[in-house]
């Protein structure tokens, strides 16, 4: 069966459409979540924002404008929910400050937790992980956006309400930070 | 090119926003920069490295379930606010429509004085005051006497028939009535 254009869909939903809303919902979820992933760092978290950005959608799809893109305006909702929600939780200002001399635990040495039989390459994804997770948060929302979504440099500008030159410098910045951060782990790994 | 531009260009052309003119340049500076080709590699494999964990069995089914009861119970919410004509309230609003009809009706219905009602006010008035002044003109003694009356009235509300009048001025109050007394008398000398 041929997929109904988002474009009916999101007519349909700002009339009221609740089966149409729902359709929508279903292609966008896994997106959504993953960028209130992304930001908040833990899945429950995810999951209770992901709830919150559909319905607020819901509650504000009457003002969409038509024009625009639908998946911008709902990744935007996305990202600004899981940014207030960081601020209202103060986590932001707890957070220790991102520390470019503060290298990852290389697998092996004494300060290395991780349990020996895990695989190198999830080794290096949990590395990872942790590194984006100390990422400042808009550098954290522009990964996410880019590299999570696959989102080009353009559309995450529009997300994120700003140029295409900062989103660009942001993801530069943060590959800087991480490449910094993990480095005695990829070193290792290398040899 | 310097090793920042290009390290900046690198996280570009992985995000596939670096115009192809620039990616002849980058390679050039690749092939002369070890230290630039082990940061690609190094970005390369931190992308490799990057993906969110994958929600468990069942999750979906559940997230949309419980979505679609936060949004009934959203928009029940909505309309016992905002449906005006409620059951409830039906009775209400018919009598409140009732009332303010026969307001409006009533102010249309009250008498409003006309220019045929003023030209008879007007003429009612002169009616009465006729004879007045009629019998006044005619008697030279009673004209006289009206006089007076008027004449000591005006008297008695002037400031010199109040002994306590200039009592009550304070000094530059006072100062200033006798200048104006000198000036208008001629007395006061030049200004």
């Amino acid at each position: 069966m041929d997929e109904r254009p988002e474009a009916s869909l999101v007519a349909d939903a700002r009339r009221g459409g609740r089966e149409a809303f729902a359709e929508l919902v279903r292609r966008h979820e896994r997106r959504v979540r993953g960028i209130a992933l992304r930001l908040a760092g833990n899945a429950a978290d995810a999951d209770d924002l992901a709830q919150e950005v559909f319905l607020t959608a819901w509650k504000a799809v009457g003002s969409f404008r038509s024009g625009s893109s639908f998946y911008t305006w709902l990744y935007r909702i996305a990202v600004n929910t899981s940014l207030s929600f960081l601020k209202r939780k103060g986590r932001e200002r707890n957070r220790a400050p991102f520390d470019e001399n503060r290298n990852a635990a290389v697998p092996g040495s004494d300060a290395a937790p991780g349990p020996e039989d895990r695989s190198a390459l999830n080794e290096l994804t949990a590395r990872i992980d942790e590194a984006i997770a100390a990422l400042p948060a808009h550098f954290r929302a522009s990964f996410a956006l880019v590299v999570d979504q696959g989102l080009s440099h353009a559309d995450a500008a529009r997300v994120l309400g700003c140029s295409e030159n900062t989103v660009s410098w942001r993801m530069h910045k943060a590959r800087k930070l991480l490449q910094a951060r993990i480095k005695p782990f990829l070193e290792e790994a290398r040899r | 090119m310097r090793c920042q531009t290009a390290r900046k260009r690198v996280s570009d052309e992985l995000d596939g926003a670096l115009p192809s003119g620039r990616g002849v340049r980058l390679e050039a500076h690749l092939r002369t920069c070890r230290a630039c080709r082990v940061y690609r590699e190094d970005l390369e494999r931190i992308q490799a490295g990057t993906g969110l964990a994958e929600a468990p069995a069942g999750f979906w089914t559940a997230f949309e379930r419980e979505l679609e009861a936060r949004l009934s119970a959203e928009e029940a919410g909505r309309k016992r606010v905002e449906v005006p004509f409620a059951a409830g309230r039906r009775w209400a609003w018919a009598a409140g429509a009732a009332l303010v009809l026969a307001g409006v009706s009533l102010w249309l219905a009250l008498p409003r004085p006309g220019p045929a009602m003023i030209e008879e006010a007007w003429v009612a008035a002169d009616d009465i005051l006729d004879p007045i002044v009629r019998a006044v003109e005619s008697d030279p003694e009673l004209a006289g006497r009206i006089d007076r009356e008027l004449q000591a009235s005006i008297e008695e509300m002037s400031p010199v028939a109040d002994p306590l009048f200039w009592e009550s001025l304070s000094d530059d109050e006072l100062r200033a009535v006798v200048t104006a007394m000198e000036k208008e008398s001629g007395l006061g000398g030049p200004q």
